[in-house]
């Protein structure tokens, strides 16, 4: 009860702090999807740069979030705030699902359809926007999945830096040894995961082209 | 006789080191239906990828209507031929008008043309435009995919059909429906085609000359009474499988007797 009262009292801050973690999550996707989708079509036009490509977006993967916000705060203009620094290092951990799923869904339309395509005349480009993308659409939107459900939990982290978001609450919560208000940031965090996790299975579903 | 429709000029190609095919000196005519004939590996589906640039010679030259595949663009190359293989390579997120037109659409043509175009190539090939324009590959059985991969390389009007083991992957029933209507097509259309198969019934019922293709070198080039009576034994023993799969009991491979 007292939990409901607590939410009750804050839901305008709770209001604020979400669209807050909605725009750092939002950005970052934004930004991962515009870098992501076409590096990894990049990789399957030039073989040879899928090792590095795809080993650094992991090493990138294995940094802790906490020490990611730290390295970037000295970067000139990026440190200057606390939500350029939030979204880029959430851009940087989105990229690796997105470059990998973009690659392994176009590599991996039916080399039958692809020879077809190619036997018949289409350019490199009318493979690409005809073949290549929708036939792997419903992969890269797998990749978007786990990118952005990854970045709402990590968002939370952003707090830290003072970039806002549903982790204010949480960090709060801790620093006053007080429950109610580590949920007050942990419930709606989930709450957005699991609904982003929805809408895009939903999405992936749809696009998922039919088996012949 | 005039220029041939293509044309090997000493022709080989390499992969890894290893000679896949040729030297390889092989013409096909206006309007024939040429089988290229051998078994796994002879390679048939090479020298068929030859013609359409899908693979570029390591030696010598491939001609198409007189001038080499190299000199070609290859786009407007490929648009001139048509190309069925044997998974028909539908596009699955297209309905079978979209896959149809996709060629003409290519190459320019206005939409009520390419309309009037899908429809006659589904008549042609024995689809009701109705009932099937608007269906996805996924909805279609094998027979008819392949139909529509027919309808498919057709629709540019192509002057070359290139045919990759067309029905290689059908049931019997449906195989031999399909190439009793090829032949009825190709009587229609009389495009130069180029089919690849290792099934010698198929090759004797529906060549006009068999192209016998084994470890990459080209036997020779028969006609339908040339492969049927001579008494070379690699032919003998071509002749001899195929006839043995009619009498072998329980079989169902499809094999027909053609008299």
């Amino acid at each position: 009860m007292a939990m409901w009262e607590f939410l009750k009292h804050h839901r305008l801050e709770i209001t604020t702090l979400t669209v807050e973690h909605l725009w750092l999550v939002a950005a970052s996707m934004g930004i991962a999807v515009l870098v992501g989708v076409p590096a990894g079509i990049l990789l399957t036009r030039k073989p040879q740069l899928r090792e590095p490509v795809i080993g650094g977006a992991n090493i990138i993967e294995t940094i802790p979030s906490l020490a990611l916000f730290g390295f970037l705060l000295p970067a000139p203009w990026l440190g200057a705030r606390a939500d350029r620094i939030a979204i880029t290092a959430l851009a940087l951990y989105a990229l690796l699902p997105i470059v990998r799923n973009t690659y392994v869904g176009i590599t991996g339309v039916d080399p039958g359809v692809r020879e077809a395509a190619r036997g018949m005349g289409l350019t490199s480009r009318q493979m690409l926007w005809q073949v290549e993308l929708p036939l792997s659409m419903s992969v890269i939107l797998a990749g978007i999945r786990t990118a952005t459900v990854l970045s709402i939990g990590i968002a939370t982290i952003a707090a830290a830096i003072g970039a806002g978001g549903l982790g204010e609450f949480i960090f709060r919560g801790l620093a006053m040894v007080n429950n109610s208000l580590i949920l007050a940031g942990a419930i709606p965090a989930a709450i957005l995961a699991l609904a982003a996790d929805l809408c895009l299975g939903w999405l992936e579903a749809r696009l998922r082209p039919p088996r012949t | 006789m005039g220029e041939p429709a293509i044309a090997f000029r000493g022709v080989s190609y390499r992969a890894q080191g290893r000679v896949l095919l040729g030297p390889l000196e092989l013409e096909v005519r206006s309007g024939e239906t040429l089988v290229l004939l051998g078994r796994s590996g002879s390679g048939k589906t090479t020298a068929l990828k030859l013609i359409n640039r899908l693979l570029e010679e390591s030696e010598g030259t491939v001609l198409v209507d007189g001038r080499p595949t190299r000199d070609w663009d290859v786009i407007t190359l490929r648009r001139r031929i048509g190309y069925v293989i044997q998974e028909t390579g539908l596009f699955p997120h297209y309905t079978v008008e979209r896959n149809v037109g996709l060629v003409p659409k290519l190459l320019g043509r206005p939409q009520a043309e390419i309309q009037q175009r899908i429809d006659s190539m589904l008549r042609l090939v024995g689809l009701e435009p109705k009932e099937f324009r608007l269906r996805y590959p996924h909805q279609l059985s094998g027979g008819q995919r392949q139909r529509v991969g027919v309808a498919r390389a057709l629709a540019g009007d192509p002057e070359i059909l290139l045919m990759d083991e067309p029905f290689g992957a059908l049931d019997p029933l449906s195989r031999v429906e399909l190439q009793q209507q090829f032949l009825n097509i190709q009587k229609r259309v009389q495009k130069t085609t180029v089919l690849v198969t290792h099934d010698v019934g198929e090759a004797l019922l529906l060549a006009n000359r068999i192209a016998l293709l084994e470890g990459g070198k080209l036997l020779g080039v028969y006609t339908q009474s040339e492969f049927r009576e001579s008494s070379d034994a690699t032919l003998a023993a071509y002749r001899a499988a195929w006839s043995g799969n009619l009498q072998l009991p329980g079989r169902n491979d499809g094999h027909v007797g053609i008299s």
